[in-house]
């Protein structure tokens, strides 16, 4: 099963491509599970479902006892429970868990990241393929949040700014619970010294390229889904080049 | 003034930053831009070019490896851990993550 991963600079696209691999995997017949770790998530947009939140109520957690976390899921409520109950329906049948700011009567961050690392280490990796979009920058990705990814897929403006950050998460498959994969996609290309720039700087080629397509700029300011906006446009094109490249890579892999 | 500027990712904070503090700098003002992205990039917006932006000491290596045991004062600290950037701003960077956590 995939287990990816986006990272990137804020703002290079991850939400957007992220949610939109997901449903391209998903309408290939698989069963596709998105995590959103990010605290303020995107993901919701390119997915096609209400941007609110989608919340997990705090008695989900309860104080761990004696060698247990700090917070554990409350007893009889297990990672597979968690999905059915509280990870949101989408359109392709992605179904949706996010971060979760626990709601109460005030956010909890601390419990929800407990309940969020429980659910990640314990649910089943054979019945899902999992599709994750982290926060931009190196902060989690560096601390090991996105461990349950055996890919990690860059997500590359050709700006000088998210090419610098590129160069520091790279050095994400170093680290020993690091990604045994690392893709990178170009996003926002608008000729081919873009994508000379990305390769280069980086010496990777990229596994698919995202022209800069002024159809997603205008479905970023209506809300609506890019892939809804525009099913055949070169976004989801691309996106599609990128979903067959990865699973390309895993079929590989287990047919050697 | 103390201004900080906050945004989402991609919406242009740094880029502002560093346009906002060199035309306070430009004035005749003495300007102190502070990085205080785990993922710092102000540097590149204020023209100090990719290498220094990456090898500037943080803050945060300083107190860390215990450099400034006699807790100097601000402008100490700015004077020996931060760098110039054009029109007359001193750039310091708080902290950096640039590699993976062990374990």
């Amino acid at each position: 099963m995939i287990r990816i991963a986006f990272v990137g600079k804020g703002g290079a696209g991850k939400s957007t491509i992220a949610g939109t691999f997901a449903r391209l995997l998903a309408r290939r017949g698989e069963p596709v599970l998105a995590l959103d770790s990010d605290p303020m998530p995107g993901m919701p947009y390119s997915l096609g479902v209400a941007v609110d939140d989608h919340p997990i109520p705090e008695d989900v957690v309860v104080a761990g006892s004696e060698g247990q976390p700090r917070w554990v899921l409350r007893p009889g409520l297990d990672a597979s429970e968690m999905i059915a109950r509280y990870a949101a329906q989408c359109p392709d049948s992605v179904r949706y868990l996010q971060f979760g700011n626990l709601w109460g009567p005030v956010v909890r961050l601390q419990q929800a990241q407990f309940a969020w690392s429980q659910v990640v280490a314990e649910l089943d990796a054979e019945q899902w393929h999992l599709v994750g979009d982290l926060p931009g920058g190196t902060r989690q990705a560096m601390f090991g949040w996105a461990k349950y990814a055996d890919t990690v897929c860059l997500v590359v403006e050709p700006t000088v700014k998210s090419l610098h950050t590129a160069t520091r998460l790279v050095k994400l498959t170093q680290a020993e619970w690091g990604p045994s994969r690392l893709v990178v996609i170009v996003n926002k290309a608008q000729d081919h010294a873009d994508v000379d720039r990305v390769s280069k700087r980086l010496a990777v080629e990229p596994a698919a390229v995202v022209p800069h397509d002024p159809v997603v700029a205008q479905a970023d300011r209506q809300g609506a889904a890019p892939l809804d906006a525009s099913p055949a446009g070169a976004f989801a094109q691309s996106v599609e080049a990128l979903v067959e490249q990865v699973t390309a890579l895993y079929s590989r892999h287990s047919h050697p | 003034m103390k201004i900080a500027v906050v945004g989402k990712g991609g919406a242009g904070k740094t880029t502002t930053s560093a346009v906002l503090a060199r035309s306070l700098g430009q004035r005749g003002l003495p300007v102190v831009a502070l990085d205080c992205d785990t993922n710092p990039n102000l540097g590149l917006s204020l023209g100090v070019g990719d290498n220094e932006t990456e090898h500037l000491l943080t803050l945060r290596e300083m107190l860390d490896t215990g450099e400034a045991e006699h807790a100097p004062s601000f402008g100490e600290i700015l004077e020996r851990y931060g760098t110039d950037a054009p029109d007359n701003v001193r750039l310091a960077v708080i902290t950096r993550i640039e590699n993976p956590e062990p374990g």
